[in-house]
């Protein structure tokens, strides 16, 4: 092992002297091979650095393919005239490859191949060489797989090549790799404690996945029982009976370790009596009375003191078993010190990471309020302004992913078809909007209950249309590629560009509907017919008119969040209804008639949905369940919303 | 007093008149009786069809004459539902295995019945402990008291928190359907203890009655699900006649006007949702054994919207109204969607009524809305009328 | 004459609004007392914060013998308590008839159990009749509320109000759109009401409030700009100025 360690070194040594002289290479590889043919044939362990130090002086660039077939057995020597070739077998015969070539070279009958086994040493020092190989290899792909190759089977030989490399790293990423990596082996297999501790100490800085998963695996523990524990164990810690560990599960250590009986299970007692039943009887009781437990166990007990069975683990013996043992979690690293060491660091940077899961969340929340306010701002503009709810609205976004999804039939390309899809989406629900405004809103005003089911009964209608056109099964809405991949800030922190995206369209709407509201004549109209329908209309305001661009304005943004949604969920007939409970909950918790209320009602649904989901990750239902009963007891104490209305304009 | 009460109301009269020949009418066509004219799954549809109209008539009462436009209503009908399902649940498997552990040469012991009733019914989410919801499930009595306390206590706490915060119109509607996803959502879990989203199933072999024909026991339903609507009506039709009636009317049309002349509106909303609550956990009760399963699907905001649809076709704010629209709608619904209409070929296109009856459903019920929004019931109105004016 | 009702210091203000100023207010029983103020002069949030519909930010609210605060009760315990309150815009029962609005204003226990096993009785019945008398609405008992002309259904509010038996009447215009017969009989029905019991009408016409003949409070910016007989406050140079502007 150490020898092999030298090797490599030494290997390195040579190989940049030889970068340094930059000779150009003069020998093939047969020539090399040659000169050490018996080697070659017959490797010892002790003995084959010479030949690979030469061959790595050769600098040929087959150098590494050779030692892989060397080390794979896939090397012949010619007993005929002594030449080495790669060789494969093909029915009785040989076929040829010449190795410095590369060339075929024939084939040759087996009597006259000789096949060369390396045996384990040697393959071990060839397998070292060969990683140093790799780990300098012009081929960036190549250094790569080295690296995976070392992340995979980690081990000691490892440290020396893969450190020997790093200074001639030229790729700055890889660079950094590979010192983190040489960390990892540092830590796991350093060649002393300090050399390891100070490697632990390194790794608390880091923040990856795999710097987390070395310093576990430093931590492993196994479980233990014993009367006491042993000498020179690491003890992670002593278990408490009850309270750290429950008795059955320290029972069944004990039997394990074999320090206690094993407990006879219920069906193994029915099974012995039922086996035992003689004249009706079983132990001297009669079987009609064995239906309770109390019997069953007289009975099995009358069986044990004759013999007939082995006897029961009484309450009292498994109570001396188990406090007559002590139960202990023992690292299976001896040294505490680098136990103590990894804990710190571990404990180090699971609370950074625990930091950056917060920064994670809050992206990942914001990105959802993002979707929710785009969902719910159409809803909150014709329910404030208008006092309707439309329960369609989830309707209008289906319509528009829908959309969306028609426009990517006609154009291929995704980016271009979305930035069709976008303004096409707001005019079709924009159309929708005014159409169902004309026809149904318009006569049912100041009855809301009714616009309600109205716009419910067209929601059901709408629903079963899409059905009926583009069938019951989800329809693709494929976002262009420069969507696809994630914003990566570190090993923690990363967000998905589709939902950075959301989130910027989500700000544009808010900035163009801020701007329509307050800064346009448009905005300016519905804002007087919302406070004073009456005294507007009086001032030449036509409140139709506005009523109903009011309406195609709120469908159109419906339509748009359509085809966002649909960009990153799938596009089915039933996914208004999906959003549109969660709409009504943005505009009621945040309150009605305020693009400011939208945007915090969706941030506090967002960042609470989130939140919930992180302390239950396995159970979203859950987490929605939580949310709802959140709100409903929000609603309690702000019934108004977030940013309520106060006073005579609040009505009531 | 009811005598009284009936005799000023004779529309109750008529409508008992008219509930008792039809329930007498499908015995006789029923083929209990011999006849077979009407098969036994339509008698369940049926009865079915009853509990609907129990439920509307209770989601009138809060809606057309109290003015809250719940849309929780189903939730608690779906909560009865449970609850009886739970008992035949358990009492059924119990019978099966004690039955098959009966067969072993030793008696069961009570552990190992419970053990292997919960390994039967909550296999299938992967777990065989019983949950603490199941506490009374062996018992027909608890799971009785059940089906009108949990509705009852469920619409009593939401009401009072909903109705003291001073939440009303449309505010009050989303609030009781977020209530109503909560539910279904929390249903929908498999660690709910009513196993998730398989529901609970078999719910039409009533425990002890293993020898008798579905054909008797459906009929038995049938007549309890006449029994009850013709309870409930009686007992809705006293709530809204008279001077309760009158107050809770009074809320529906002026809140305030109702709270000035002393009237805590609160309380007697809150009376009002627990009532209907209680009754539509009764009606879910009695529903679910006739449909044989029940799933959180069942609970679902969308059911209860419904409910209000049926009710709005039918007319508000009269009881008979939410009867006929509940029968009309719903038993119009299974005869589209159960294939029963003809399909209508147009040559280019056939129009499969399957795929359609919603797209209809969804546009009538807009246009009864916008032209009649009396319903239904507001045709008698037209009839009597001119009778009148004759 | 003892004082029935007393604010004193009370302020509301809806979102740095002042509504209601430090105002302080008396009325005894049995008085009829007017108030007048222009627009704005907080004379709809004055009925508010007694009725419990608002609650002030400030001040004390007082009621009857016992000194009871009402800030701390609901609506419709305040009703109950004797405060009957009569809406700017006519508000009955439309749907139900003449009679249905006045049982359901008789002072009979509110519960709903109480109401559930009410039954009509003798004493209850004719108390309507001499309500309807009152109000002039006897051979209308059995119409449909929304089928009355808006004085009748302002006289029906009115007595609604009667039926309640309150202590304190709160009128907010009552006299808005109707014909001078009309007028003259709801003077006649509020001076009559006012014998036993304290009425306070809040009204724009000053005729009519001449006509009432009482007591006059001035509301303005939210306090009592003036109070005394109309004549008085008529001449008062402060009220001059807000009602005539400078």
């Amino acid at each position: 092992m150490l020898r092999a360690l030298f090797l490599a070194f030494a290997l390195f040594l040579s190989m940049s002297g030889v970068q340094a002289q930059t000779q150009s290479p003069t020998e093939d590889l047969q020539t090399v091979l040659q000169r050490h043919a018996a080697e070659v044939a017959n490797p010892g362990r002790l003995s084959v650095g010479a030949l690979i130090a030469d061959l790595v002086a050769s600098r040929q660039p087959n150098v590494a393919s050779f030692l892989e077939r060397w080390q794979d057995k896939g090397v012949y020597q010619r007993t005929t005239d002594g030449l080495f070739f790669y060789a494969i077998r093909q029915g009785d015969a040989y076929a040829l490859t010449n190795m410095t070539t590369g060339e075929s070279a024939g084939t040759a009958p087996a009597d006259v191949m000789t096949e060369i086994r390396p045996n384990g040493g040697v393959r071990r020092v060839i397998g070292a060489a060969l990683v140093q190989f790799q780990l300098s290899d012009p081929d960036r792909a190549r250094r790569v797989a080295a690296l995976d190759a070392i992340s995979r089977s980690p081990d000691a030989d490892q440290i020396d090549p893969l450190r020997a490399s790093i200074e001639g790293e030229p790729d700055p990423a890889l660079k950094l790799r590979k010192e983190r990596l040489a960390g990892h082996l540092r830590a796991r297999f350093g060649k002393s404690t300090e050399d390891r501790i100070g490697a632990i100490n390194e790794l608390s800085s880091a923040l990856d996945v795999e710097t987390r998963s070395v310093l576990n695996l430093v931590l492993t523990t196994t479980s233990g029982v014993a009367p006491s524990v042993p000498e020179g164990t690491n003890v992670a810690r002593i278990l408490k009976v009850g309270t750290d560990i429950n008795e059955a599960v320290a029972y069944n250590r004990l039997v394990d370790a074999n320090l206690a009986p094993a407990p006879i299970p219920p069906a193994a007692v029915k099974a012995a009596l039922t086996a035992n039943i003689t004249d009706g009887r079983v132990g001297g009781i009669p079987v009609g009375q064995l239906g309770n437990e109390t019997n069953r166990s007289d009975a099995y007990d009358a069986l044990a003191t004759a013999g007939t069975v082995p006897p029961q683990v009484t309450p009292a013996i498994r109570t001396a078993a188990l406090s007559s043992n002590v139960f202990y979690d023992a690292y299976t690293e001896p040294n505490p010190a680098v136990t103590d060491a990894a804990r710190a660091a571990l404990d180090e940077v699971e609370a950074r990471v625990a930091r950056y899961q917060i920064i994670d969340i809050s992206m990942d929340a914001l990105s959802l309020a993002s979707i929710y306010f785009l969902a719910a701002i159409g809803l909150a503009i014709t329910f404030g302004v208008m006092g309707v709810i439309n329960m369609a609205h989830g309707e209008f976004i289906m319509m528009g992913a829908y959309t969306g999804y028609v426009v990517q039939l006609f154009i291929p390309d995704y980016t271009i078809s979305l930035l069709v899809a976008l303004p096409l989406a707001f005019a079709v629900t924009f159309g929708a909007g005014v159409a169902m405004e004309r026809l149904v809103i318009r006569h049912l005003y100041h009855r809301p209950l009714e616009t309600l089911l109205a716009t419910f009964g067209i929601s059901i209608a709408l629903q079963q249309l899409a059905k009926n056109i583009f069938g019951t099964q989800a329809r693709p809405l494929t976002s262009p590629s420069w969507l696809d991949g994630a914003w990566v800030i570190n090993d923690v922190v990363q967000i998905a560009n589709i939902r950075i995206a959301i989130f910027v369209l989500a700000l544009i709407f808010l900035a163009l509907i801020l701007f329509v509201l307050k800064r346009t004549r448009l905005g300016l109209e519905v804002r007087s017919v919302t406070q004073n329908p009456g005294m507007a209309a009086s001032m030449g305001i036509n409140p139709d008119r506005i009523n109903m661009l009011t309406f195609g304005l709120g469908s159109g943004i419906a339509g748009i969040a359509g085809v966002a949604i649909g960009l990153y969920a799938k596009v089915t007939s039933e996914m208004g209804s999906d959003y549109i409970v969660q709409s009504f909950m943005t505009v009621v918790v945040g309150g009605v008639g305020n693009v400011w209320g939208t945007l915090a009602g969706a941030s506090l649904i967002g960042f609470l949905q989130k939140g919930i989901e992180f302390f239950n990750p396995s159970n979203t239902l859950a987490a929605q369940t939580y949310m709802i009963l959140f709100i409903i007891l929000f609603i309690q104490f702000r019934p108004k919303g977030i940013v309520a209305l106060k006073g005579r304009a609040a009505g009531d | 007093m009811t005598q009284g009460f009936l005799s000023k109301n004779p529309s109750v009269l008529w409508f008992l008149l008219v509930l008792g020949l039809f329930t007498l009418g499908v015995t006789v066509l029923s083929e209990t009786a011999g006849v077979g004219l009407i098969s036994t799954s339509f008698v369940k549809t049926l009865g079915k069809t009853l509990c609907l109209c129990l439920i509307a008539i209770a989601m009138d009462v809060v809606w057309g004459y109290c003015g809250i436009l719940s849309l929780g209503h189903f939730a608690f009908f779906g909560i009865g539902g449970y609850a009886i399902g739970m008992w035949l649940m358990y009492a059924r498997t119990e019978i099966i295995v004690i039955k098959s552990l009966n067969a072993a040469a030793i008696p069961p012991t009570p552990e190992e019945i419970t053990d292997a009733v919960g390994q039967q019914i909550f296999g299938v989410v992967g777990s065989t402990d019983f949950p603490w919801l199941w506490a009374f499930s062996d018992s027909l009595f608890l799971q009785l008291l059940m089906v009108v306390l949990v509705p009852g206590l469920l619409a009593l706490v939401f009401g009072w928190l909903a109705f003291r915060s001073r939440v009303t119109g449309v505010y009050l509607s989303i609030l009781t359907q977020a209530m109503t996803l909560a539910l279904a959502l929390y249903l929908f879990q498999n660690d709910s203890g009513l196993r998730g989203n398989n529901g609970l199933s078999g719910l039409q072999n009533i425990p002890g009655f293993e020898r008798t024909p579905q054909a008797v026991i459906s009929l038995g339903f049938f007549w309890a699900s006449a029994l009850a609507l013709a309870l409930g009506y009686v007992l809705f039709a006293w709530v809204v006649s008279g001077k309760m009636g009158s107050v809770i009317r009074g809320i529906r049309d002026n809140e305030s006007r109702v709270r000035f002349l002393g009237y805590h509106v609160e309380t007697y909303k809150l009376f009002v949702f627990t009532l209907t609550a209680v009754i539509s956990g009764i009606a879910g009760a009695l529903y679910y054994p006739q449909a044989g399963i029940i799933n959180p699907a069942e609970v679902a905001p969308i059911a209860s919207i419904y409910l209000a649809v049926w009710v709005a076709i039918g007319g508000r704010g009269r009881l008979y109204g939410a009867v006929l629209g509940a029968a009309v709608v719903s038993l119009m619904s299974s005869w589209f969607t159960g294939g029963g209409a003809p399909n209508i070929p147009l040559g280019f296109y056939t129009i499969q009524w399957t795929d359609w009856w919603l797209v209809l459903l969804g546009f009538s019920f807009v246009a009864v809305t916008l032209f009649f929004p009396k319903g239904i019931g507001g045709l008698f109105d037209i009839i009597v009328r001119k009778g009148d004016q004759k | 004459m003892n004082t029935l009702l007393e604010l004193s210091g009370v302020s509301v203000s809806f979102d740095g609004f002042r509504a209601i100023n430090n105002l302080s207010f008396q009325i005894g029983e049995p008085e009829l007392r007017a108030i007048i103020g222009p627009n704005g002069a907080g004379k709809t949030t004055f009925m508010d914060i007694i009725t419990g519909k608002t609650r002030p930010d400030a001040g004390r609210v007082i009621f009857g013998e016992k000194s009871v605060s009402l800030l701390k009760m609901s609506e419709s315990q305040i009703a109950r308590s004797g405060i009957g309150r009569k809406f700017q815009k006519p508000t009955v029962f439309e749907a139900q008839t003449v009679r249905e609005n006045l049982a359901m204003a008789l002072s009979n226990p509110r519960g709903p159990f109480d109401v559930l096993i009410y039954r009509k009785t003798p004493t209850g019945a004719a108390r309507i009749e001499e309500i309807a008398d009152e109000i002039g609405l006897s051979d209308h008992l059995t119409r449909r509320s929304g089928e009355l002309s808006h004085g009748q259904k302002q006289w029906l509010e009115i007595g609604m109000l009667l039926a309640q038996d309150p202590r304190l009447l709160l009128v907010d215009e009552p006299a808005a759109g109707m014909t001078p017969a009309e007028r003259e009989h709801t003077t006649d029905l509020l001076k009559r009401a006012a014998q036993t019991r304290a009425v306070v009408v809040v009204e724009h016409d000053m005729e009519f409030v001449r006509r009432l003949d009482c007591k006059v409070t001035v509301l303005h910016e939210g306090s009592v700009l003036a109070e005394g007989s109309l004549d008085h406050v008529t001449k008062n140079k402060d009220v001059i100025d807000v009602y005539l502007g400078r």
